[in-house]
């Protein structure tokens, strides 16, 4: 499976039950759209450390990296390169 | 004084002074006037009386404090909904307060689709932003606000009303389930508002970083506070992104920050503040719930400078009753102070007598900041509302020198972040699935949020329902901030003799 549909899923999972999946566009705010509140960043932020073997510094828990499934899959190919 | 003569009187002081600042925009205390003027004519054209309720649903926004204090302009009563909600809640308070006029966000709006009909006293829809039109049988005055202040007279409005009438109804989550409306007086928030302002020592010059909701008392009171100074707000409610947030408090210069619990933990735990110089900042103030001693520590650790004042309050008492002095904090720490400004603050046991130091009995407050009861339900009132003043519900005891301590609720409110939910609400809900044949909602605890929502339910027998299953019955239901956390089953429920679930039990299996 490729990043967003990873990142789709866990925020339909978590996020979004007994919301239409399909009412998230890629390019999404996730906060804008009430979706995501400040646990739900924490939450997202382990889940992607631990599925993507990665280190999420505190200096990078900004909306540029995390607000849409388009801008985490940018941000985790980054970090991966 | 009444509430919105704050604005009124600094519009005149400090005209060209920014009051507020956000992501549309500034503005400054006379354009801020000129709106709240432009939108208040439009509501005493369309026909609103003094005391008539206007419902907000908008984010903390510039357009939000211009229905605030349009709303009391006009003579109405400003009726704040949280925002994160669903149609069904809308519509409950809406209806109970039987509000005339709601003023909502596109983003919100569309909440009222499925309701509309059932909206009887509503008569006037102003819309923030561009949204197809709401359909509706019986008529409705539907009007954007944007063409209102294109429009509109910025004339202030002659409106004659007494600081013992109403200016505000909170909703806030009652024991019953049902939302309860604390009802204010502009003579409560006055009170209150004076009696922060005299603590906290605010002036003109300064400037809180606000990112509480001003649909709840606390970010309420940091609006009042700083109106009433001629202060500035920078308004920006995207706290998941906590370095979002310092950075902006540091460009603004922000002399004052305002949280709850969970906030200081994220910003300690999750964020860059170390990185910071913050010589701008002069002040910090928590309430909201208990903090641990721990964390307080570690804020005074890392901005030493900063006075931290530690305080508590209640919706009930317009926001604030008490506070600790931040020349206090570390041979008090743990306490919630002392009475604030024009309170007084007694520990009473069950007789209604002054409990000795050391000995615990419940807070009793009394001053003019004590809301006036709750709207259309005198029996809740009677509850809380005594001779002796307002029944806290809270635990606590005084020390020798008077500072107080909370021991522990009455109530079993949960409170999780900067909520405050009831248990008995998601209880309710869960009722109402099928399968679910009781259950009880708890909070445990949790180091970030102070509480988090567990249900302990126990299903039909040969019931195939996941907890999944649950949780998607909850989000279709409640907002997000009550669905549980943790969903557990269980065979049956500890329960007292005569058949009273015994939460206590459930929450001891928490407790370290």
């Amino acid at each position: 499976m490729d990043i967003k549909t990873d990142v789709r899923n866990f925020i339909v999972d978590n996020f979004m039950m007994g919301m239409e999946p399909g009412t998230l566009a890629d390019k999404d705010s996730l906060l804008n759209k009430g979706i995501i509140d400040s646990t739900g960043v924490l939450e997202l932020v382990g889940f992607l450390e631990e599925t993507f073997k990665i280190q999420i510094e505190d200096q990078e828990l900004v909306p540029e990296n995390l607000d849409s499934v388009d801008k985490i899959a940018a941000y985790i190919n980054k970090k991966q390169s | 004084m009444l509430v919105h003569q704050f604005l009124e009187t600094n519009a005149e002081a400090y005209s060209y002074r920014e009051a507020l600042v956000h992501l549309e925009g500034r503005i400054n205390y006379l354009d801020l006037e000129r709106s709240a003027n432009r939108l208040a004519n439009f509501l005493i054209d369309c026909g609103l009386r003094p005391g008539d309720r206007v419902g907000i649903l908008l984010d903390s926004s510039i357009n939000y404090v211009i229905s605030y204090f349009a709303a009391l302009k006009a003579g109405g009563v400003a009726v704040a909904l949280n925002t994160a909600t669903t149609s069904r809640i809308v519509k409950s308070i809406l209806s109970d307060c039987s509000a005339s006029v709601l003023i909502v966000h596109r983003q919100y709006a569309h909440f009222l689709k499925d309701i509309i009909d059932e909206l009887d006293s509503l008569e006037t829809v102003v819309i923030d932003g561009h949204y197809e039109r709401l359909e509706r049988k019986k008529s409705l005055r539907a009007e954007n606000f944007f063409d209102i202040q294109l429009n509109g007279s910025s004339e202030r409005p002659s409106v004659n009303l007494a600081p013992d009438d109403l200016a505000s109804i909170i909703y806030t989550s009652g024991t019953t389930g049902n939302p309860k409306g604390v009802m204010l007086s502009h003579r409560n928030l006055q009170a209150n508002t004076d009696s922060i302002v005299e603590y906290l020592n605010l002036s003109y010059e300064d400037r809180v970083m606000a990112i509480l909701p001003f649909f709840y008392s606390y970010g309420n009171s940091l609006l009042l506070t700083h109106i009433r100074v001629g202060g500035s707000l920078v308004i920006d409610s995207r706290f998941a992104y906590p370095n979002v947030i310092l950075e902006l408090m540091s460009r603004e210069r922000a002399t004052g920050f305002s949280g709850v619990p969970s906030t200081f933990a994220i910003l300690m735990h999750k964020s860059r503040i170390h990185d910071y110089r913050w010589d701008h900042l002069r002040y910090i103030t928590q309430a909201g719930g208990p903090m641990s001693p721990a964390l307080t520590l570690k804020i005074m650790e890392a901005i030493p400078h900063v006075k931290i004042f530690v305080m508590y309050g209640q919706t009930e008492a317009s926001a604030r009753l008490s506070y600790l002095e931040p020349e206090k904090l570390l041979e008090k720490i743990g306490s919630i102070g002392k009475a604030i400004p024009g309170v007084t603050l007694t520990v009473r046991d069950d007789k209604g007598s002054i409990c000795p130091p050391g000995a615990t009995g419940e807070i009793v407050a009394r001053g003019d900041n004590i809301m006036r009861g709750y709207w259309n339900q005198p029996e809740e009132t009677k509850k809380v509302l005594k001779e002796d003043g307002l029944h806290t519900g809270d635990l606590a005891k005084t020390d020798n020198d008077g500072y107080l301590y909370i021991v522990s609720r009455k109530s079993d409110m949960i409170k999780s972040g900067a909520h405050r939910i009831s248990p008995k609400e998601i209880e309710e809900i869960l009722a109402e699935h099928g399968d679910v044949v009781e259950s009880a909602v708890i909070g445990i605890p949790d180091s970030i949020l102070g509480e988090t929502i567990k249900a302990v339910i126990v299903l039909k027998q040969g019931s195939k329902t996941s907890p999944r299953d649950i949780l998607k019955h909850c989000r279709l239901n409640l907002p997000a901030f009550k669905i549980p956390k943790i969903v557990e089953f269980r065979e049956n429920l500890p329960k007292t003799s005569s058949g009273k679930i015994k939460k206590h039990v459930l929450v001891e299996e928490h407790k370290e």
